[in-house]
């Protein structure tokens, strides 16, 4: 108990302008509680007599739980604005603690599901609804729009790249995308030319044939034979490239700006 | 050497009266007599020295139990239910075989990896849990007779034995390298012929009682009827040994009860037709090896194709014939024709 007390007690003493924290820290919850048994049990006192006194052995104590490392229970919010994957505003959602204090109630998000908030939050419009496919489809959007999707090529056959191409490509990174739900630049990519290798372009995927996203694709020349293999880049994937088509800017622009 | 001292000294009488068992000599021992003496008195101390282990291999147990478990269970995973999804959140996707070939020759098609006659391998893995629960399967060395025919590379040389010269020539159309009666037992047992240059040894048991004296030469590769090298029909024997799958199942180092059978079904330019009754024919070899007891024996069935690093599901369950006594009557009934789990 007194090591968490001065855990708390010691920043205040520290920092003289405390005012500026939301809450005074001295009202934050201490979590104290032990659950312990007796491991030896006092003795049982004679009906109607004085309770017997307790010996030395009988303050000795086992630990059942200790309520410091317990898990959060989920805690109930209601959301003051759009939240992406979670609701829309006046939406009740049941959030994990840390997430919920940390996304949610610090950025002014949410609050907490209170009667009184309930009471406030029962009739708020609701505008500009989103809805997606399914409840995994932003999550996977968000992940595939930060990739960049290596397309290994041959260096030696000419090729013209096709949506099949892109498909096989997200597969060996162990992502389903069907190849209908690829939609490759109208202009034609065409190879083996190594003046395109290492430059990036945009495909567009949509997902339950209703959301669409861009995902960057990067181009890459591979030989069969091993001498005449290009030197394989250690993290390729950090380092932007050069776009194929200078028009994809702005959509290079949007997706950084994402990330 | 008593014998000599008195020899030597004839005048010492009154001493040896006195004294007639003390040994006495005035000359000195062989030269390094007391060393070797001395030196077998002393016992070697053999100073072990403490031999160096890498760091990373100092603390094996820890290692081995930090080590992913072989046996994959997805079946806790959900069934993924969007068009575009990550596969490691779901379960892996059952191919079937047709489109898992097909799915491989993308990536080898020359637009990609431009090998397009790769091989195609089957990997089969096993449960070796045996019929006690501190018993494994022992690992097993096989060729699984394919209806299919492909170049696999290995030098396969079969000399067969036979009393009869039909039988003989029936072995030598099929593709065994030689074959002969008692008279080649004669030329091997002089030395004529050496059989290290023949990796199966073949026979009809008609020959059997001469070929005993060769069991000391031949040791494990004596023909059996097990290993399937003793048999009537030779032509069969010799197809089975000269075109078809040779596999092993190989038990985990740790892993005792995974087993891995790792073998190439045909290449990727094959009919997918022919690569799947290809396939159909190593589950149902491998499949014979199931040990008496409950469970399944094979786990999971993937197929693999180099330089590719992807692997494919496919459902082995479809070319398993199930041996419940009630449908074996039944088949009994329709006839044979229709057992063939294809």
């Amino acid at each position: 108990m007194w090591k968490s007390l001065i855990r708390t007690i010691t920043p205040l003493s520290k920092t003289t302008n405390c005012l500026l924290s939301a809450e005074t820290s001295i009202q934050q919850q201490l979590r104290t509680t032990f659950i312990l048994k007796r491991r030896i049990n006092p003795p049982l006192s004679k009906k109607g007599g004085p309770p017997k006194k307790l010996r030395t052995r009988n303050y000795l104590y086992e630990l059942v739980k200790d309520t410091n490392c317990d898990k959060q229970a989920n805690i109930d919010l209601i959301l003051t604005s759009y939240v992406d994957g979670l609701g829309n505003v006046g939406d009740r959602v049941s959030v994990k603690s840390y997430q919920a204090y940390d996304q949610l109630l610090l950025p002014g998000l949410a609050v907490y599901a209170t009667p009184e908030n309930l009471e406030k939050y029962k009739d708020v419009e609701v505008k500009d609804m989103k809805v997606y496919s399914s409840s995994t489809a932003l999550g996977v959007m968000q992940v595939l729009s930060k990739i960049t999707l290596s397309v290994v090529m041959n260096k030696d056959s000419p090729w013209t790249i096709q949506p099949w191409h892109i498909s096989a490509s997200f597969r060996k990174c162990c992502y389903m995308v069907p190849e209908y739900a690829i939609s490759i630049p109208e202009k034609p990519i065409k190879g083996p030319n190594l003046d395109i290798e290492g430059k990036e372009f945009y495909i567009t995927v949509t997902i339950n044939k209703t959301e669409q996203f861009k995902v960057r694709c990067r181009i890459h020349h591979w030989s069969t034979n091993i001498r005449e293999r290009l030197p394989y880049e250690e993290g390729f994937w950090k380092v932007p490239g050069e776009l194929l088509f200078p028009e994809d800017e702005e959509i290079a622009k949007a997706q950084s700006q994402n990330k | 050497m008593f014998s000599i001292v008195s020899k030597l000294r004839p005048n010492n009488s009154f001493f040896s009266l006195t004294k007639t068992f003390i040994p006495e000599r005035n000359y000195a021992a062989r030269k390094g007599t007391r060393e070797r003496k001395q030196k077998k008195k002393t016992k070697k101390e053999v100073e072990v020295k403490a031999k160096f282990i890498p760091h990373n291999q100092r603390n094996k147990d820890a290692l081995l139990a930090a080590r992913p478990i072989l046996k994959v269970d997805d079946s806790a995973r959900p069934l993924p239910f969007d068009d575009v999804y990550i596969m490691k959140y779901y379960r892996w996707k059952v191919y079937p075989f047709h489109e898992a070939v097909e799915s491989h020759r993308q990536t080898h098609h020359p637009d990609m990896y431009n090998e397009p006659n790769s091989h195609l391998l089957a990997r089969i893995e096993l449960n070796m849990q045996g019929e006690k629960a501190t018993r494994f399967v022992e690992d097993f060395s096989r060729i699984a007779a394919i209806p299919h025919k492909f170049e696999h590379g290995d030098e396969r040389a079969i000399i067969a034995f036979s009393k009869t010269a039909s039988v003989r020539q029936e072995a030598l159309d099929a593709g065994a390298q030689l074959a002969g009666g008692v008279d080649l037992i004669k030329q091997i047992q002089n030395g004529g012929v050496s059989l290290q240059n023949f990796q199966y040894i073949i026979a009809h048991p008609d020959i059997l009682p001469e070929l005993v004296p060769l069991r000391g030469v031949m040791k494990r590769r004596f023909p059996n009827p097990k290993m399937g090298t003793l048999a009537v029909d030779l032509t069969g024997v010799t197809e089975r040994l000269l075109h078809g799958i040779s596999y092993s199942a190989k038990k985990d180092e740790h892993e005792k009860d995974f087993g891995l059978v790792e073998a190439v079904v045909g290449t990727l330019d094959m009919d997918s037709r022919c690569l799947e009754e290809n396939f159909a024919a190593l589950v149902q070899d491998v499949y014979r090896m199931k040990p008496k007891r409950e469970g399944t024996f094979i786990s999971r069935c993937l197929l693999v194709s180099p330089p590719s690093s992807e692997k494919f599901k496919v459902d082995h369950e479809l070319y398993i014939e199930v041996k419940d006594d009630n449908t074996q009557k039944d088949v009994e009934d329709d006839g044979e024709g229709e057992r063939v789990a294809l």
